[in-house]
């Protein structure tokens, strides 16, 4: 076992995740298998070897600089239950 | 004949002909989805009445009257979209995804918005927050998936065509369970503007039909270019009208030396050498190529591709946390499935600063190779042929044992994600009452090609038929 529990449920609670005994049982299974699968690139060697991007993209292509505003801000606002007035509302970020 | 049973070539004729109206069209496929939905369950939600006011709008578009189905990771504006997961809610997007968009201009009915695996991930569509999908041809079974809905309503009859969208194998799979034609196009073909995001550098949408010549006129309107993606490429040109006047004369079909030694059920190591036959007959040269294959990187940008779900501007929500740790906490922790947080955790444990060299980077590495072993391959072929799957699709609740196994599965199509190559999964024939399919891999852009191709095997084949096991 490359990762215990432990350690899978803190990377969990880095991605903002609360998982269940069950969950956690069968994620630390996933992960380790995984793990191992992608040992297999040990065997290569990829020291020269560039990492991927696609050929065609040699530069990001870009749009004008100019602000377009969302036709519908309305249809956005009304997706959310935490609004106040145009903004969206969260709750406190600073401890106390 | 009823109308529903009609591919969609035959469909256009028909009404441009006047045969029969759009309304009765629109009839004859919500009856068809009336008496089959409750059995087989392709939808997560049904919009016949949409379609039945997009009747009374005018639109001279080739698709003009014909009724459709889309995954339900294409964003549809004012309609409920949830991508199978419970964290988007009742989640209506304010704009459409651009593959909607072109078809809803030339004139398509959307009559729902097809069952998945939650955030496209897995390969059965049992894994949705709203239930499985159930394959037409026998019940039992699964539909395959991610894309399982969109393939089992093609198949069923519900409409003659659908959109899906391929990570992995998400069209080409499903397709090959279901019996119906699915094309993953290349990377960049096909706007993914409006697509609900899995591994970004992989995801393409591409459409399912009963008929190759189907597919044609589905990529000949989605395949146009799209200032919104920046990975949708302006200067290809592409011309999908069907030809007869096509052949295979002298064209090389390599088959995969590595994959000589898996295992396949034997209907698809049986369908692999007929189709081999029909290519030989058609003058094709068949011959072998070597690709050792790797897989995986999907999940190093699902992890963060998911990040986005922060639970304040849309989709599930809790009102009374603490603070905006613990409403995190608490609403991804309820909203999204298990599978989708094992691969959130799993990506995020790649692209740790500690492993993130070790594996993220590695990966990607692999991932050049993989794309340079295919260029060299079609230096040398014009096509690989080779299994969507080395197993018929499985009964449900049987799959998630092993999850190796499901990775080997993967390794038939994944490969052609990752170095971004067109994928035609084709119908070969019946084993019983199950259909089996194949893939037909082409080189970067190669995509009117291999569909030509798919048209000359279709010849040998006959279309797949209707499947009726979902009738109540």
């Amino acid at each position: 076992m490359k990762l215990t529990s432990e350690e899978v449920n803190s990377i969990a609670l880095e991605s903002r995740l609360i998982l269940t005994e069950n969950e956690l049982d069968r994620t630390v299974l996933y992960i380790n298998n995984f793990l191992d699968m992608l040992d297999r690139f040990k065997e290569l060697d990829l020291k020269n070897v560039e990492p991927f991007s696609f050929a065609e993209v040699l530069q990001c292509p870009l749009r004008e600089d100019k602000i377009i505003p969302f036709a519908d801000t309305e249809a956005i606002l009304n997706e959310s239950e935490h609004v106040d007035g145009s903004y969206f509302k969260v709750p406190r970020i600073m401890e106390d | 004949m009823e109308l529903y049973e009609l591919n969609l070539w035959h469909l256009i004729m028909g009404l441009q002909e006047k045969k029969f109206s759009a309304s009765e069209l629109y009839e004859s496929c919500k009856k068809r989805i009336d008496s089959c939905e409750e059995n087989i369950h392709a939808l997560i939600t049904r919009t016949d009445d949409i379609a039945a006011n997009q009747l009374n709008e005018s639109n001279s578009g080739i698709l003009s009257g014909i009724p459709t189905i889309i995954k339900d990771n294409l964003c549809t504006k004012g309609i409920k979209t949830t991508a199978a997961s419970k964290i988007l809610g009742d989640w209506r997007p304010p704009y459409d995804a651009t593959a909607w968009k072109f078809l809803r201009n030339s004139g398509a009915l959307l009559m729902g918005k097809a069952n998945m695996d939650e955030f496209a991930m897995g390969g059965t569509c049992e894994k949705s927050a709203y239930g499985p999908t159930h394959n037409p041809n026998d019940l039992s079974r699964v539909p395959g998936g991610s894309s399982g809905g969109s393939a089992a309503a093609v198949s069923a009859g519900y409409v003659p065509f659908s959109l899906g969208s391929d990570t992995g194998g998400s069209i080409r799979q499903p397709a090959a369970y279901c019996g119906v034609y699915g094309f993953k196009p290349t990377y960049g073909m096909v706007s993914r503007y409006g697509l609900i995001s899995y591994g970004s550098s992989l995801d393409q949408i591409g459409p399912f039909a009963r008929t190759v010549r189907d597919l044609q006129i589905i990529m000949s309107i989605i395949s146009e270019y799209d200032p919104m993606d920046s990975s949708c490429f302006r200067e290809k040109k592409h011309d999908f009208t069907y030809n007869e006047n096509i052949s295979l004369k002298g064209k090389r079909v390599a088959l995969v030396k590595e994959f000589q030694d898996f295992t396949l059920e034997s209907p698809i190591s049986e369908a692999m050498k007929r189709t081999q036959k029909i290519l030989e007959d058609e003058g094709a040269i068949i011959k072998e190529v070597s690709l050792p294959v790797i897989a995986a990187l999907a999940m190093s940008e699902a992890h963060t591709n998911l990040e986005r779900y922060d639970v304040v501007r849309y989709g599930y929500t809790v009102n009374d946390s603490a603070g905006i740790k613990e409403m995190f906490e608490r609403v991804r922790s309820e909203g999204f499935g298990s599978e989708v947080k094992a691969r959130i955790i799993a990506g995020t444990c790649l692209t740790e600063p500690t492993r993130c060299e070790e594996y993220y980077v590695a990966a990607t590495k692999v991932r050049t190779l993989i794309a340079q072993e295919f260029a060299r391959a079609f230096g040398e072929t014009d096509f690989i042929l080779q299994p969507a799957s080395p197993t018929l699709p499985g009964k449900i609740g049987d799959s998630g044992h092993d999850s190796l196994k499901e990775y080997e599965a993967d390794l038939y199509t994944l490969p052609v994600n990752l170095a971004g190559l067109p994928g035609l999964s084709f119908f070969t024939g019946y084993y019983g009452d199950l259909p089996v399919g194949l893939q037909l891999i082409g080189a970067r852009w190669s995509d009117t090609e291999l569909l030509n191709a798919g048209v000359i095997i279709e010849r040998h084949t006959g279309s797949p038929k209707i499947a009726n096991e979902g009738v109540k």
